[in-house]
């Protein structure tokens, strides 16, 4: 097992570093084919390591790192069903990004560079994954952030790109600072830092300790998934190219702090405050999301506030301490997110970088492949009845409901209210692009040229269809027993510390909550159609109306990132200049330099003291001596002591 | 002790070289030649010490200590010892030493020899420092080291260089001869007390004071450590000691003059005074954390990289003086680790600002941008490197960083709780440098090369430390412990904080 899993960490690593230190000297198809092989490797390797371990958990040390005192890390994996299955995911949609990616990027420079960080992203992700230690974790953490940085800001030369790189790994940096402070309390409290360590005794921390490392834990996750208040990033992401939105900044990365919080489950467990927390974080994320979603124009945001959203969800389910329903909702939202993704980064090349939607239009006979391919994500992503999106958000939803305490069904009865919306913005999407004609913007004087015959690389479209396959069927992976399902994932979980695979809900009360919320899509999906589907309307009004206003709020993300530009980024910067030159230099080196000057001063005036005459000489003398006299015998008086 | 003076070669060779560069002074390539194979043997003999010396055998845990006679009627002796974190520092000095030769290849057009005369000889004073267990030996090495520093920022400098070095010599002299005066009262003191005249490290440590005159002498002592180190407020000489610098002397300053500061705290000042140092702590940890932000949080605002660069080292350093300040293992080591990794990453950023100011003459983050597209070698570089001074794990400062803040952690939470949110200080002002420098529109040039094979030969070994003491830190970690536990033999220091 241990060669296993260590290959399979090292597999894209090992593609990184080849590409890094001598791809240059390689051709592009070699670059193509180091990239894929060690990726779709690695997914061998998960296969196989997930076929060979079953439901074992296992514990080993790849390498010691560093220890000083009694404080040790080394580099551990801890390999347990929870592990295995994201590790599965994780390397199966990498391997398709990355082929996918071959044709994407065929006509773009940089291309070494794309593939390293991709190969290394790999690699990280599966750190976080694997880690048996919250260091070495950590070390994956950082690296994945460091990759979506590299990537999002791939297109350097453009400023949007560039910012949105540094933004994205600044406010994911933010909730760093908590995970750095969380592995210091962990070792303080109790000893040890591996996962199996932390995880057996975090029954014996108390509901303070608990709930405080609860938290900080939280508030990493928080960053990484980009869930309120942190979710500012995400939109601003999809400056980079879209294979990478739909690997990191969708399918994978975004997940991380779900699975984080899931990993250390027990610890969190410990304080109710902190799960209520994470349910209440969720739920407010999935409101922000699916409401700015509902308006935005540019289809890479639509699908990012759509991700925000549907973390959120996973975070609902954490906080509702359903384990197998989170990771449930993180497979299925990773096939058909990263799906749609896909099929857009399709559409958008084949339209020639178009992004705004009421620009596109009419697509159906265009691009009738795609148009099967994006219509199975958007059922998934809208919960359709039978899709994978419809099991697993239904299994949340449940989840939630079945928790005895009351401010459960407060946050029942907004995620249910928010998942009317979520058929409403997936089939607006799907419905304006696909259908109706494309519409002129008024901004731009001169419409674009119709595309006529848009074309995309067949390669671009084979990879999608066993994601669409996926996400319509990946339900059966924990089909729920009213359908005669036998609910594996969440038996194939139950031996993670925290899981529990039954919800305890009667037949029926499964029955109804799923007839509801089907019928509940299948009204929006036709209210979606009656507004975008027969006649494109840009829905916007010109007068100053609410409707405008709230418009406008949704559309910018509720000014989240005009308050922390106005409130906290600029402060900052003027912090910063008034700290430089009117602290610095105005007044600790001035104050020093003037002491220096006062010494020249007093130099000059000493000189005037050389007159030339006997009697203020001996007069200075005597006064001289008397000085040193007095203070050595203060010295020696001194030194008696 | 030893039969072959190996310390005292070890320090005086450079001196040696720097005497033997006059001798070259007609021409110029035999001069660096010479110059560069003194301080690689210098390097070799360093290395050599590993393989002599692995596990401590003499008492304190020194590997080996060398004791010669000088000026016995005074009490002073040459005595020169050596323990695993003198070890490491001299490792840190002889390779940066030589790299800083390296790095004046082409910099350094006038009076070379002079030039490399006073570079060898600063190395001798640095490497002294390094060993020195008698504190007039120490005092000695202190001043040497600082005299050519002054020459080589005042000859070989930028515009404003004399200012700089003139700023630079009256922060030093005033440090240094405050020290020289509690250094002889603590000698007198001594000697009334036990009627031996000595300037022995080791046998001073057992005088005994009154706690106000402990206080000041450690205050005095505390003084010249604390402006080469250098802590807020004394810090602003650097910032302009950095900007007018030649490429040489920002590495030796950053990557080690600097580190005498610190070393000399943990060194000389905490053992021969620790009631003093435990009053102190307090005061260091709030000046190391207030500097960590307020030199971090001024970064932000630089134009010019170096003062940039300069601002970034001393937020480090406040970093360092925390873990110091603590004073427990974990963060002791963290500490010491972080030494060499900061001489490792910060002379790095200097050698790469260095080659960019060869090549565009200009440092002004302003007037860069889009360098990725124009020497995209120089700039994968750069970003490896800001990545490791930004506390990557897997790479070198991360370890440093994480150990002394969970050793923080353990005597100070709510310091150590700063020191993390400290460290977004140092994102912010990363970033902001490379989306300055590398990313953006490039404005179009004239051709400009790429590194050439001489600045790979310089940058490679850097690298290759960054990421040996981020991955496998595990042997020098051991060998700083060793040496931690026999500083602790002496007092009992290691109990110091509450």
């Amino acid at each position: 097992m241990k060669p296993v899993l260590f290959l399979l960490i090292s597999f894209p690593l090992l593609g990184a570093l080849i590409l890094a230190l001598i791809g240059r000297h390689l051709s592009r198809r070699a670059v193509e084919t180091i990239a894929c092989t060690a990726v779709v490797a690695a997914f061998v390797l998960a296969l196989t390591a997930f076929l060979l371990s079953g439901q074992k958990t296992q514990s080993l040390t790849l390498a010691q790192w560093f220890s000083a005192g009694s404080f040790q890390v080394d580099m551990d994996i801890y390999y347990d069903p929870l592990a295995a299955m994201m590790a599965l995911m994780v390397t199966f949609v990498s391997s398709l990004v990355h082929i996918y990616s071959v044709a994407y990027m065929r006509r773009e420079g940089g291309y070494i560079r794309y593939f390293c960080f991709l190969n290394l992203f790999v690699f990280a992700m599966l750190v976080i994954v694997t880690a048996g230690n919250l260091v070495f974790l950590y070390l994956g953490w950082e690296t994945v952030g460091l990759c979506s940085y590299a990537l999002i800001g791939f297109w350097y030369e453009k400023p949007d790109a560039a910012n949105a790189g540094a933004k994205a790994f600044v406010v994911t940096r933010l909730g760093d600072v908590a995970f750095g402070v969380a592995i210091a309390l962990c070792w303080i409290n109790l000893g040890h830092l591996s996962v199996s360590g932390i995880n057996d005794s975090a029954a014996n921390l108390g509901s303070q300790a608990a709930g405080i490392i609860g938290f900080l834990l939280l508030l990493a996750a928080i960053g990484k998934s980009a869930q309120l208040p942190l979710a500012v990033w995400l939109p601003d992401a999809m400056a980079g190219p879209t294979p990478v939105s739909a690997l990191i900044h969708a399918a994978t990365m975004v997940t991380a702090g779900v699975y984080l919080l899931m990993r250390f489950f027990p610890v969190i467990q410990g304080s109710p405050i902190v799960m209520a927390l994470i349910a209440c974080v969720g739920v407010m994320t999935i409101c922000f999301g699916a409401l700015a979603a509902l308006v935005q124009k540019d289809i890479k945001r639509i699908l990012a506030y759509s991700t925000i959203s549907q973390v959120g969800y996973m975070f609902l389910a954490v906080g509702a301490g359903d384990l197998a329903g989170s990771l449930f909702h993180l497979i299925s939202h990773a096939f058909f997110k990263s799906l749609l993704f896909l099929a857009a980064g399709c559409v958008i090349h084949a339209l020639h970088e178009e992004q705004n939607i009421f620009r596109m239009g009419g697509l159906r006979r265009k691009m009738p492949q795609l148009f099967w391919l994006f219509l199975a994500g958007t059922a998934a992503l809208g919960a359709f009845p039978l899709t994978a999106g419809f099991f697993s958000k239904d299994r949340i939803l449940l989840a939630v409901f079945l928790q005895p305490h009351a401010i459960y069904k407060v946050l029942w009865a907004i995620a249910a209210m928010a998942a009317v919306i979520t058929p409403l913005y997936a089939f607006r999407l799907f419905f304006v692009v696909f259908f109706g004609q494309p519409h002129a913007d008024r901004s731009r004087a001169s419409a674009p040229a119709p595309v006529s015959h848009p074309s995309v690389p067949n390669l671009m479209t084979w990879v999608l269809w066993p994601l669409a396959v996926l996400s319509l069927f990946a339900g059966f992976l924990n089909l729920p027993a009213n359908w005669a399902g036998n609910e594996w994932l969440a038996h194939y979980l139950a031996m993670v510390p925290g899981a529990a695979p039954e919800l305890h809900a009667s037949q029926e009360m499964e029955s109804t909550t799923q007839l509801g919320s089907a019928l509940i899509t299948i009204v929006m999906v036709i209210f979606a159609w009656i507004f975008y589907g027969a006649s494109i309307q840009p829905n916007e009004c010109n007068d100053e109306t609410f409707q405008k206003k709230l418009q406008s709020l949704f559309l910018n993300g509720f000014y989240l990132d005009r308050f922390y530009q106005t409130r906290i980024i600029t402060p900052y910067r003027k912090t910063a200049e008034f700290l430089w030159h009117k602290v610095d230099a105005g007044w600790v080196d001035a104050a020093l330099d003037q002491s220096a000057r006062s010494f020249l001063t007093l130099a000059e005036r000493l000189r005037l003291w050389t007159t030339g005459r006997v009697s203020q000489y001996v007069s200075m003398m005597v006064t001289g001596f008397t000085l040193i006299l007095c203070s050595l015998t203060v010295a020696w008086w001194y030194l008696q002591i | 002790m030893n039969s072959t003076p190996l310390l005292g070669i070890i320090v005086f060779l450079p001196l040696m070289g720097a005497l033997g560069a006059l001798v070259y002074r007609q021409n110029e390539r035999a001069c660096r030649l010479f110059a560069l194979t003194v301080m690689l043997t210098d390097l070799v003999l360093v290395l050599s010490l590993f393989a002599l010396n692995t596990s401590p055998q003499l008492a304190g845990n020194w590997l080996r200590v060398e004791d010669f006679s000088w000026m016995d009627s005074l009490g002073i002796r040459f005595t020169l010892a050596l323990d695993g974190i003198s070890l490491l520092l001299i490792l840190l000095t002889t390779a940066l030493g030589a790299l800083a030769v390296l790095v004046s290849w082409r910099e350094i057009t006038d009076h070379v020899a002079a030039f490399h005369f006073f570079l060898l000889a600063m190395l001798t004073g640095i490497l002294g420092v390094f060993l020195a267990t008698d504190l007039f030996l120490f005092y000695l090495f202190w001043e040497i080291q600082a005299i050519p520093m002054f020459f080589l920022i005042g000859i070989w400098g930028h515009e404003r260089r004399i200012y700089a070095t003139v700023k630079f010599a009256l922060f030093t002299i005033s440090g240094s001869l405050v020290m020289l005066l509690a250094l002889l009262s603590l000698h007198i003191i001594h000697a009334r007390q036990t009627g031996e005249t000595t300037f022995a490290l080791l046998q001073l440590m057992h005088t005994s004071f009154s706690l106000p005159l402990e206080l000041t002498l450690f205050g005095a002592f505390a003084l010249a450590f604390a402006i080469k180190i250098p802590l807020i407020p004394l810090h602003t000489w650097l910032p302009d000691a950095h900007t007018e610098a030649p490429t040489a002397g920002s590495v030796i300053l950053a990557g080690l003059l600097l580190k005498t500061g610190v070393y000399a705290l943990l060194r000389f000042a905490f053992p021969l005074f620790p009631a003093a140092a435990q009053f102190f702590s307090p005061l260091l940890l709030v000046l190391g954390l207030t500097g960590m932000f307020y030199a971090g949080w001024i970064a932000l605002a630089q134009e010019d990289l170096k003062r940039l660069v300069a601002y970034s080292s001393i937020s480090h350093i406040g970093l360092i003086v925390v873990g110091l300040s603590v004073w427990n293992v974990t963060a002791l080591s963290g500490s010491m680790i972080q030494m060499i990794n900061h001489g490792i990453t910060t002379s790095a950023m200097f050698i790469l600002i260095g080659m960019l100011d060869e090549r565009l003459h200009t440092r002004k983050l302003s007037e860069l941008g889009g360098l990725w597209k124009i020497i995209p070698v120089w700039s994968g570089f750069f970003l490896f490197f800001t990545l490791a001074s930004l506390g990557l794990p897997g790479l070198n400062n991360f370890v440093g960083e994480i150990l002394i803040l969970v050793g923080t952690f353990t005597d100070r939470p709510w310091a150590a709780v700063a020191g993390f949110i400290g460290l977004l200080w140092t994102v912010l002002y990363g970033l902001r440098m490379l989306r300055k420098s590398l990313w953006g529109n490039a404005d179009p040039r004239p051709d400009i090369a790429d590194l050439t094979n001489r600045e790979l030969t310089i940058l490679i070994p850097l690298c290759i430390g960054v990421l040996w003491l981020g991955l496998h830190p595990g042997p020098a970690l051991e060998i700083i412990g060793t040496a931690l536990a026999g500083l602790n033999s002496g007092k009992g220091l290691l109990t110091l904080a509450p």
